[in-house]
This record gives C-alpha cells, structure tokens and sequence, in this order.
C-alpha cells in the first residue's frame, strides 16, 4: 500500500515544560495540515507546551511504500534521513554524500523522498543538512521523527476516542488476529538550548549555578529545580523539600513529560528512540521488564537499556502493564543517569484498574482523559463509589506528599475502608494491591533484614576513602561491618527461583548529608528500597515516591516490609534507594540478589559453610553443574579524599553534577599511578611479583570451573566497558546462539549475568577497560588453580582431592621471567600459521589536510616495515585473518627507542584523563587478543598477577600462541604495557578469524592478501565476500600541518566554539577510523556551505576510507573499537541493515550498532549485500550516530558501491557469470 | 504383515521400555516449557506416558499429572535397581 506524508520542516519555540522553559530556537517536522494550527497555538501559549509541538510520529505497516513530500521552511539546507528503510540513495537519503545527486532541500523548496519500508519496527529519521553540534544545529533543536511501522494488515486508533489518528506519539494498533496494543513513542533527546520564562539560562536553585545540559523526552522535560522553587516558595507543602518528592503529583500534580496511560493486562510496546546528540542513556521501567529481543523468545530478560545517540529499542513489556502480578498505579519511566533523571529526563506508565471515560477526575481536580478500552481485552469496571479505582482510594492530600503504604510500616497505620475495598484478598505488609506471590501459595518464603547505614569506607592503600560512605547491609552483620571486622562490600544476597522475598528494610541513614566540597547540605530524611527485576505491588512496594502512588520509603529508625517473587531464575537484581539517589548513591548505596536456579543452596567460597549473602560465593545444585558466583560492581562519581583529607577531583562547585570525583569496584580501586614499584615501568603495572595483589576483587577458582559473573552497574552517570582478559562469554546467557564475546557496555542500573570459565591455570585480567576507568584503578584478577588449595572449597560434582596449602609468591618488586615454553593451547593436528610482528614509531598522517600523529606507534608485519618507513605504504591498524581451526603464533618485536614519545617527562597532558600522575613511558611492548584460547599465563599480552611476563623489551621478541576454535569473525587486539602512553598513538589492531577454508585476496589484483582493510573472501562453500575493517577509535592527539596541536572536540566544532569548560576528559581527543579523520571544520573551512559537508563534489573523497563494491555484492564489516575513551558511539550506515548479532540468524535486525565503546566488537553482514534491498549503485555513508562530537570530529566515511564494471575494481564471480 | 522400518522399530522400543518401569521414577526431558520433570511412571496409553511429576522447572506446574508425548523426549532416565537415584530436589529458599 501508497501512503502519503506531506512534511514541513519549521522554525517553532518549543515549550518544554509548565514552567516556561523554551527554545526560542525549536525546529521540527510538522504533518502540512497541521503546519498553520502549530504555529498559531505557538503564538497564542508562548510559555506554555502545545500538544501539537511533539516530535513528529507516523505509522505504516510493513510492507507499504512511502511518499513523502518534503518541504523546508528553515533557513538552511536540510532534509528527511530515514533509518532503516530502503530507498534509492540518489533521491531519498536526505544528505548529499559523496558523488551522490543532493537530496537536502534548500528553504523554501520541496522534493519527493520515496521509502519501502519491509520490516516492521521503528523508523526514526532526522535531518543531515546541518550536522553541527552547537545550538545552531538541526538535531539539538528537535529537527527529528520517527515512523512507527506495523505488522502488515494492522490499523491504529486514537488511545482518548477510538477515532482515526494520522500522527501522534500515541495510538492504540490494532490487528484482525493480533492482540490490540498500545503504543507508545518515547524519544529521549539531549542538549537542546533552553531558556527559562525570563528568556536567560535556567539556574539551578541550589548551586546558584546554570543547570545541567537539558535531557528531555518527546520535547518535554520535567526539572527538580522547578518544582523545588513551588516548595521553597511555600506554593506547596512547604515542609517537603526533597530530591524524590518531585516526582510526586500529589504534590504538585502531573509533570509536563510523557503519561503512558493503559489499563492493567494492556499489550503494549513503548518505541524508544534516542534522537539526542551527545549522551548514551540508560532507559529504565518500573515494575516491568522485557526481552532484550523482542522478535526472539531465546532474549535475555532485561528492565534497563543503555541507548546510544541515533538508535533505537522496542520494548515490549511481559506480561503487559502491571507485569504478571497485576500491578497498577504509576511506573516511573527514566533515564537512570542521576543528573539526567534530575534534569527532567523522566515520565510514567500510568495503569489503571477502572474505566476512565472522561468524566472522573483525579485528586487535584484535574480531569482523568478518557482511555479507550483495547477491542479485545475486558472492559474494566466502570469507578463507583466504594471503589473508585487508582489513584482515587489512595488517602492523600493534594497539595501534600503522598501517603505512606498500609501494613508495610511497623507501627504505621492499617487500611481505610476504600483501601480495603481496593486490596487483594489476603493484603499484607508489602503486597496490598498486587499480589506477588499468590501465583505460588507453596513457594518458601526468605526474608532478610536490611538496613542502610553510613560509615567510612577506605577504598585503597593509599588512603583513599569516602568519609559519609553509605551501603546496605544485613542487620546481622551490622556489628561485624561498623566495627571493622568485616568489610564493606556491595550487599549481594542470594535466592532459589520460585522464592518469596521479604525484605524488612530499616532506615539507619542521618537525616543529613552533604555540606562538603563536593555536595551541598542535603536533608536526606527518608529512605527505600528499590528495587528491579522482581515481581511486586508497584504501588506499596516500589521503594519511592512518584505520581499518584504512596511514598514507600520510610523516615529514619523506621523498618519497612517489602515482598517480591521471582517466578524465573535471573540474572542479578539491582537495588538503590530511590529517594535521594542523584545524592547519595554514588556513596555507595546499592547492591544486588542474585536469583539462581530453583533447589540451589549457597557456600562459602573458603569455608564451605551455607551463606546467604556475598559477592564472591559458590552455588551447589543437585542437577547442574555447580559454580562460582562473583558479583562486580562499577561506580563513577566516586567522591573520595586522600589520606591527607584533601578531596580527589572536587567540582567546581558543591552540588556540580559536571564529573565529581573518580571511580570504584565493589567499594574499591587500585589506581595504576600507585603500581610503579621495581623498575618503574607501566608494562608491570597489574604484575603482582612486582606491585602485589591488587585491593580490588582477585576472585578464585579452580580451572574449568563454571564462573557466573554478575556484572552491576552501581553508580552514577557514565558509561563503562567490562572486559576479561583470556575468557569469554555468550552475548545473552541465556541464549545459545549469541556471539561470544569478552566485553560488555554498562550503564547504571544494566546487569548482567556472563557465563564463562578458566580454561587454564593462572591469572585472568578483569578490567573496566577505557582508558580513564583503568588508570583510576577498576581491575582486579580472576585467579584460577590447577590444584586444590586451602581456602578454596571444590565444587561438589567434582572429584574431591586433598587440598595443599596455599602458597603465592611475595611481591619483591622484581619482574617476572618470560616463560620458557608456551603450551599449546591447540591439538598437534591443528595448523599453524606464523606471524611476524614488529611495534615501531612512525608518524601517521590522518588526513589530507595534513593532520597528523608526529609520534605514531604501530604494529606491522615485518614484510611491510620498510614500505610503511619509506612511506610507500600507509599504515593502517594491524589486521590479523586466521582460519577457524589454525593455531597462530605471534612473534613480536619490539623496535621503540626512547625519545620518540610526546611526553617522556611521563605526564600526558592532553588527551587527559582524571588524577594525572607520573607514568612514564614504557619502552616495552606486548599484544592482547579478545576471543581466542590461550593460556593466560603465557600468551595474554599482559604481565598481570602472577603470571609469566608476557611484554618485549626494546629489541626483543616476544612469542604467544593462540588458538582460534571457530569463526567468532572480529576481535580486538592492543598493546596493554602502558595504556597511558602507547594505546591513543595507534597500539592497536584487529583479528578476525574466518571461517574455515577462506581464502583472502587482494580486491583489485586478486592476488593473495590478508592484511588489508578491504579484501575479498573467497570460500569453497560460501559466497565471495567483500570483507571491510573499520577500526573505530578516539582519544588521538592530532597536530595540525604546521605543527599545532589540536584540542579536539574544540577545534572541531562547526560554528562558534563553546568554553573548552564543557567537556568532560573521556570527550577529548581527535577521532576516526583505521588512523584517518575527516574532521568536517577543514571542509567548512573550504565552504561555509553545510549542506556540501559531506560531498565529494564539493571537497573530494574523504580521508577516511572508500570501500567500493558493486549492487548486491555480499558485504561483511567488521567492526571493532579498542581504543580508548568512555565516551559511547553508534555506528551507521545509510540504505543497509543486518542481524544485530552476526552469529544468531533470529536476532533482529537493525541499522545501527551500539552503544560502541573500548573492546566492542561486531560483524556486520549487509542484508541484500551492497547497495542494500535495492541494489543500487550509489555512495552510502558510514559514521557515528553521535553529531556531538564524532560526525564533526571525522567519524565517517563511504561505502561506494558502483553501477559500471570499474577497471581497478573486478567483480566477484558470481557478477562474472551473471554481469546483469 | 509389513515389517516395521527402524524408525517405526525404534519408537516402539522407547514405548516398551518405558511401559516395563511403570511406577520408578522419571526424569525427562524436553525441548518445549517446562522443559524437565521429574516424577513417578503411572502408565503408558499409546505412545503418551502419564507422570505424576513432583518436580519440574517452575513450582505452578508441579503436584499433578503429565502427559508427555514420548516421541517429544529428548533425554530421559529412569530409577532401577542399582543405579544412581534420581536427587530429591527440595525448596528451601536456598540455605542448604
């Protein structure tokens, strides 16, 4: 089916909020027939949000073909890029890329865009006609949409009258043999300028400083600052002052952002899309959780998801709204960064349990809009009197914070006769409304007491410490821990599947926090217990205080009773306190349950007796196999003083969310500042024969054992990636035929559950591996033995064998010796291939503007060094292809000589990271490969714990052997002697290990070639293939033609620059791919017209690479990031998707991959080949989904794919039997 | 009368075994939910063996018959004299 979309793009003042918060500066995309009522509801409410001015939401079904008449009223070139759809790039790709015909539209002009769009999901589109990343650029002001395609045979209706509905975030979707769904659109979006009701920069009240950047959702944001001024003013419930309150509407009424409304049992999709600029989100849903893949039942279970600029997520909550328990109320939707979350990024899923048709009211006497009934669901009953259904039977004040739950609180109050009238049959303390574990009358129940208590906390040797630490713990350790007996550690407590959970919760916080040089005075009087994951009645139970629910949080010395139920085995479940989170969290407040398989019992991992709570413990079952279960927590916002009590990265101000502090693990850091001990050489850092053990987790356990990792997220902001050195893991535990992997990208409040094991004895690196997170000290060991030692318990279904003592080496400062013999880690059958390796300087040129690196670092194989130091070949990151099934052995020289390093005084001024110190260089040299099997005492690439030495000195030659077990395709290889001075001057690669049987060529001579970026793959059995390597990576120091240093993003930026002030330390440094940038300021520089950024008419090809292809020739690319900030990219290529996991054919299919951050790794296998659905010839750009900073910064490039048979490029064979 | 394929033949025997060891118990498996169940043999009818399972991956489903196809099973092991007993899997909340 045709459908047909006239769309205007317009200047609009958008009003983001009740309080009048704007952007004088708005842009969006606007149906035609809306276009004059938008712009005059704007001109009549100047400061108050129109309906209308929502970002712009079309629907189809899959299947249909789309017109759209574009036409453009701003004063710039700009147009409709639409992801994931399949279109002609010549006239429908919204940009003008390459050679391509321009499809931006010049002000006052129209064009025609024509999309097919195949599968169903989310379209989102936005305009490229204006990258920059200032206010001055279209994306930042809202120049976004999405187009929401259906199942085919679907119609939607309007959710209020059932009406027929053409756009709108909202619509019910209906189907003639699907269930009837909500949907809801949920567009999160950063950095848009915003000025308050008096036209200046918002201030935020209790700092007196500009507030944070705006983070907002569907053009609305809900700021604590506003609301705390109706408190501080006395306009409402002068005496509740606090962080959680205002997401109370009983105090101040509903918020301006986005009410998911439906009834209890509703279907339901939410369509999250991230048309921000800058920031990777985490999006959270109360009370809910859904599969990571919607379209594969084998997905993981998750309830958070870090979402990267440009992409985009359905989810579909199980069960429906209110989950299996039923729940009702309201479910805060979120983004669970904490300065986020305060600066508005936040809204409900409003359920309801009676028939809302326009006439009831809530209970400040706004009146309830009407909500269809979906066709196919019960109608729900109709309010009375005596059940007036939510939030009406709730006893609270408008005007005043919600009322305390019933029952839960000892010595709180019982019910009233409309609470009772509302309840479960059977309502008890925590489970009134919703009951969680009725589903299992029979299921044991567990109760823990918990408290939350303040106490210091030393973090490390060197006397780092949180003096107002705050944690969870069991009461029964209560003595034991504030006495210093037993060490504060996230709480972890352990449970069966098919348990009831009782969480008797007792507020031990002060009623104050804060008043130091990191944080303002704060009342922190009331506490909770929030929780994720489980089962549970949202509206007693959620341990916060939102909408129209009650506050389930209690004052200090109170004691609160929660229930939940896991009906499934999970992975970890997180907690926090929900009621002064943005305050306090990062002091440690959360921990984790770990809900294991029915019938498990818990031990101590060195006694052997039962436990019930610990992050390091081993799990017994009578029918599985037993394992180790290790549970990790991440924290950034870490607020810590040295011994000397002076504070360790303050703000600038008390009460700053603008990176305070450095980083934690499990309440711990070894920063690598401290690990110099012996010859002073960084390549010895994580040794401990030189520098002992780390304070951080060194977990044990034997070889082959079975290993849960429980990877958490605890705290605060940013995004972190988790890396093992040596294991590896299936991507979604649960699901089979996931890729492996050995690093996952965390945000907060994310958890998951990684499966692996020790293959060989020894020392397994585990580390946060950007650069920042790891110089502040976020690794530790897996230390796994090949014989039983005391302090260890065997697990139960092995053989038990008579343990020897314990005996480790003392650290004397003295490095260790390389080993003698490397075992083979493959059978002798398996064959070997050789390479040989050198590391040496070379400067690398990054682009043709002559930006470049003076003191580049890189590793090549040794027939090349000549050509590379003559400059007869460019450099590229090192690129290793093994078969599946060869065994590699690496032989690597190291050639560095001192004096050829920027900074050889050992302090790295820029690119920075947080707490600069002396590191010098290190003049050795080493190689670390993800996915392979390896010892890990000998063929790692790093000397860590006490392991062999596995680095080159200057002149020598280290060798490793690897074996490749099958074709896991891209994995990440770097240098990890001296993360601080080698890793951002190019000591990285990629291996890729094919499948068996490949053969690689040279695309133009056919000849032999396995060490280029762009090869053809050619099998027995499989296609030929055009192979591409993208070597995304940033935090590179650039110098200009002349010499110049360049401080990127700064220097980068298209228009006015903004105060160098703005970024953080992980968003500095130049960017690119494969050592190339095209940093869009030279193109600028050339010609200030925006709309020929990308064109190579204008400005020629990029620097970056050109792959070239014809229609249809299949294409794989292969991905990865390994260097080095913890600022998160997406990746995306116009006019192409693929499966978003390359070795699971069920996984869903997208047209982005992210969020990317060190260690990423992917395989991206064009659906169709290239030139996409179509087959059409044509330049199609690749880049980052980030406009702020990486588009401007140089991220992207172009996949060329040609309609004429090209002299320099012949085709593969099947183009030769078949040249049509 | 036709003689039976191997196919046919092996169905039959798993139907014989399993009818011989009415009232030992049971572990099965299958790839459909529940997936495991544990539980005594009551009887065989055609090629349909009813459990009186007491165990299987979720509590809901527990305490009651089954009738599991047995061409549906995929790994199965049945309690005899002098073999491995089949563990008692009791629910404690997982203190031991």
């Amino acid at each position: 089916m045709k459908r047909f979309f006239h769309i205007v793009a317009i200047p609009i003042r958008i009003v983001l909020n009740q309080f009048g918060d704007h952007n004088p500066n708005g842009m969006m995309y606007v149906l035609k027939e809306n276009e004059r009522k938008v712009k005059r509801l704007v001109k009549k409410n100047p400061f108050t949000p129109v309906e209308l001015v929502q970002p712009l939401i079309i629907r189809a079904n899959a299947g249909d073909d789309i017109e759209i008449l574009f036409e453009n009223k701003l004063p710039f070139p700009a147009g409709i890029h639409m992801e994931e759809a399949d279109y002609d790039v010549m006239d429908s790709d919204g940009a003008e890329v390459g050679f391509n015909h321009s499809s931006l539209v010049k002000k006052g002009k129209k064009t025609t865009y024509h999309f097919k769009v195949n599968r169903p999901g989310t379209y989102p589109f936005s305009d490229l006609g204006n990258p920059s990343s200032t206010e001055k650029g279209s994306n930042g002001n809202g120049l976004f949409g999405a187009l929401f395609v259906q199942k085919r045979g679907s119609w939607w209706t309007h959710p209020e009258t059932g009406g027929p509905i053409t756009s709108g975030p909202f619509a019910d979707i209906h189907h003639p043999f699907l269930p009837s769904f909500r949907e809801y659109a949920w567009l999160f979006h950063d950095e848009m300028e915003t000025d308050d009701l008096t036209g200046n920069k918002p201030i935020n009240l209790m700092t007196n400083e500009q507030s944070e950047s705006t983070h907002a959702v569907n053009y609305r944001y809900e700021p604590l600052g506003n609301r705390k001024k109706l408190v501080d003013e006395g306009v409402v419930c002068p005496e509740c002052d606090g962080e959680e309150v205002h997401h109370d509407s009983w105090v101040f009424g509903d918020p301006a952002t986005p009410i998911l409304r439906g009834y209890k049992g509703d279907p339901a999709v939410v369509r999250l899309v991230h048309s921000g600029v800058k920031e990777t989100h985490v999006f959270h849903y109360h009370v809910h959780q859904w599969l990571k893949d919607p379209s594969n039942a084998d997905a993981e279970i998750i309830d958070a998801q870090s979402i990267s600029p440009q992409s985009w997520y359905d989810i579909e909550p199980l069960y429906g709204l209110g989950s299996m328990q039923g729940s009702i109320g309201d479910a805060i939707v979120h983004c669970h960064l904490y300065p986020h979350f305060e600066a508005g990024m936040w809204g409900m899923n409003r359920i309801f349990d009676t028939l809302q048709d326009g006439t009831q009211y809530y209970p400040d006497g706004t009146r309830i809009k009407a909500l269809q009934p979906l066709p196919d669901r019960p109608k729900p009953p109709k309010p009375t009197k005596d059940k007036p259904g939510f939030p009406n039977f709730i006893p609270g004040k408008p005007g005043f914070k919600a009322p305390r739950p019933p029952l839960g609180i000892e010595g709180g109050r019982g019910l009233t006769q409309l609470e009772k009238n509302a309840a479960i049959e059977n309502p008890r303390p925590g489970a009134v409304f919703a009951d969680p574990c009725g589903f299992n009358p029979e299921a044991p129940i567990v109760e823990y007491r918990v408290s939350a208590i303040e106490l210091p906390i030393i973090y490390n040797r060197q006397g780092w410490h949180d003096p107002k630490g705050r944690i969870f713990v069991l009461d029964e350790d209560l003595e034991a821990v504030l006495s210093g007996e037993k060490e504060p550690e996230p709480l972890v407590i352990h449970t069966p599947a098919g348990t009831c959970v009782r969480i008797a919760f007792t507020n031990l916080l002060p009623e104050i926090a804060g008043g130091d040089v990191f944080q303002m005075f704060t009342r922190t009087y009331e506490a909770g217990f929030h929780i994720h994951f489980m089962k549970f009645d949202g509206l007693v139970n959620d341990g916060a205080n939102v909408g129209w629910n009650y506050d389930s949080s209690v004052l200090t010395g109170q004691t609160i009773h929660y229930e939940y139920y896991a009906d499934v085995e999970l992975k970890a479940w997180f907690y926090h306190d929900h009621l002064f989170a943005a305050h306090y969290q990062q002091h440690g407040v959360f921990g984790s349950g770990v809900i294991h398989p029915r019938f498990t019992t818990f031990l101590d991992s060195k006694t052997g007796e039962p436990v019930v709570e610990g992050t390091e413990i081993t799990a017994v079952h009578p029918l599985i196999p037993d394992y180790r279960d290790l549970s990790l927590f991440v924290q950034d916002f870490t607020l810590l003083y040295n011994r000397d009590g002076k504070p360790i990265q303050p703000p600038d101000y008390p009460g700053s969310q603008d990176d305070p502090g450095v980083f934690g693990v499990n309440y711990k850091c070894e920063p690598l500042q401290f690990r110099l001990k012996g010859p002073g050489d960084p390549a010895y850092s994580f040794s401990s024969y030189v520098n002992g053990d780390p304070i951080t987790p060194v977990f044990k356990c034997y070889k082959g054992d079975p290993l849960r990792i429980r990877l958490i997220q605890g705290a605060q902001e940013e995004s972190h990636s988790f890396h093992v050195h040596g294991m590896r893991w299936k991507a979604e535990r649960p699901d089979v035929e996931t890729r492996f992997e050995s690093q996952k990208h965390i945000g907060i409040s994310e958890s998951f559950t990684l499966e692996t094991l020790a293959t060989h004895a020894g020392d397994y690196l585990w580390t946060f591996a950007t650069e920042e997170d790891l110089w502040n000290g976020l690794w530790g060991l897996i230390r796994a033995f090949d014989e039983p030692v005391e302090g260890l318990i065997q697990l139960t279904d092995q053989k038990q064998r008579h343990p020897v003592p314990l005996l480790l080496p003392e650290p004397d400062g003295i490095p260790p010796v390389k080993a003698a013999e490397i075992d083979r880690p493959a059978s002798a059958e398996a064959p070997l291939r050789r390479f040989d390796i050198t590391a040496f300087h070379v400067p690398l040129n990054y682009s043709k503007y002559g930006e470049h690196d003076p003191y580049g670092i890189v590793f090549a194989h040794k027939e090349d060094i000549d050509a590379i130091l003559n400059g007869l070949k460019a450099p590229e990151p090192l690129i290793l292809r093994v078969n599946a099934g060869e065994e590699v052995e690496i032989h690597l020289t190291n050639a560095l000589t001192p004096g050829h390093f920027p900074f050889e005084d050992g302090v790295w001024p820029y690119p920075e990271v947080k707490e600069q110190a002396f590191y010098p260089p290190s003049l050795r040299i080493s190689l670390h490969p993800q996915l392979v099997l390896a010892d890990v005492k000998t063929s790692s690439g790093e000397t860590a714990g006490f392991n062999f030495d596995q680095s080159a000195g200057p002149g020598e030659t280290i060798a490793y052997r690897w074996y490749i077990d099958h074709a896991f395709g891209a994995s990440g290889l770097w240098d990890m002697t001296d993360i601080r001075n080698h890793r951002s001057l190019g000591t990285f690669g990629i291996l890729i290990a094919e499948p068996r049987g490949s053969e690689m060529l040279d695309p133009v001579y056919l000849t032999e070639e396995n060490k280029a970026s762009s090869i053809v793959l050619k099998h027995p059995f499989l296609p030929e293939t055009r192979e591409y390597v993208l070597v995304m990576h940033d935090g590179v120091r650039l110098e200009d033609k002349k010499g110049n240093l360049i401080i990127d993003p700064a220097d980068g930026i298209l228009g006015e620059t903004e105060e160098e002030d703005l970024f953080d330390t992980y968003d500095q440094g130049s960017r690119g791919f494969n050592y190339r940038t095209e940093r869009l300021i030279r193109r600028l520089e050339r010609h200030e017209e925006t709309a020929w950024l990308f064109s190579s008419k204008a400005h020629g090809d990029p620097s970056t690479p050109v792959f070239e292809a014809y229609p249809g020739d299949p294409v794989t690319i292969r991905l990865v990031n390994p260097s080095e900030r913890r600022r998160a990219h997406t990746f995306r290529l116009h006019g192409h998707y693929w499966n978003a996991d390359a070795m699971d054919l069920t996984s869903e299919v997208k047209s982005f991959d992210g969020p990317i951050i060190t260690g990423h790794t992917a395989d991206l296998k064009l659906h169709y080949g290239a030139g996409g659905w179509y087959g059409l010839s044509g330049d199609y750009l690749y880049r980052s989904g980030n406009i702020r900073w990486d588009i401007e910064l140089g991220m992207w490039g172009i996949l060329r794919v040609y309609k004429r048979m090209q002299k320099h490029l012949p085709p593969l064979e099947m183009k030769k039997a078949d040249p049509k | 009368m036709k003689a039976l394929s191997s196919n046919e033949r092996h169905e039959e025997g798993l139907i014989q075994f399993v009818s011989e060891h009415a009232g030992a118990k049971m572990l099965a498996m299958t790839s459909s939910f529940p997936y495991f169940f544990i539980g005594r043999i009551i009887k065989v009818m055609d090629d349909y063996v009813i459990l009186s399972v007491e165990t299987t991956n979720v509590a809901e489903l527990e305490n009651r018959e089954w009738h599991l196809h047995i061409h549906d099973i995929e790994v199965f092991y049945i309690e005899r004299d002098g073999w491995p007993a089949i563990p008692d899997l009791k629910e404690t909340g997982g203190d031991g």
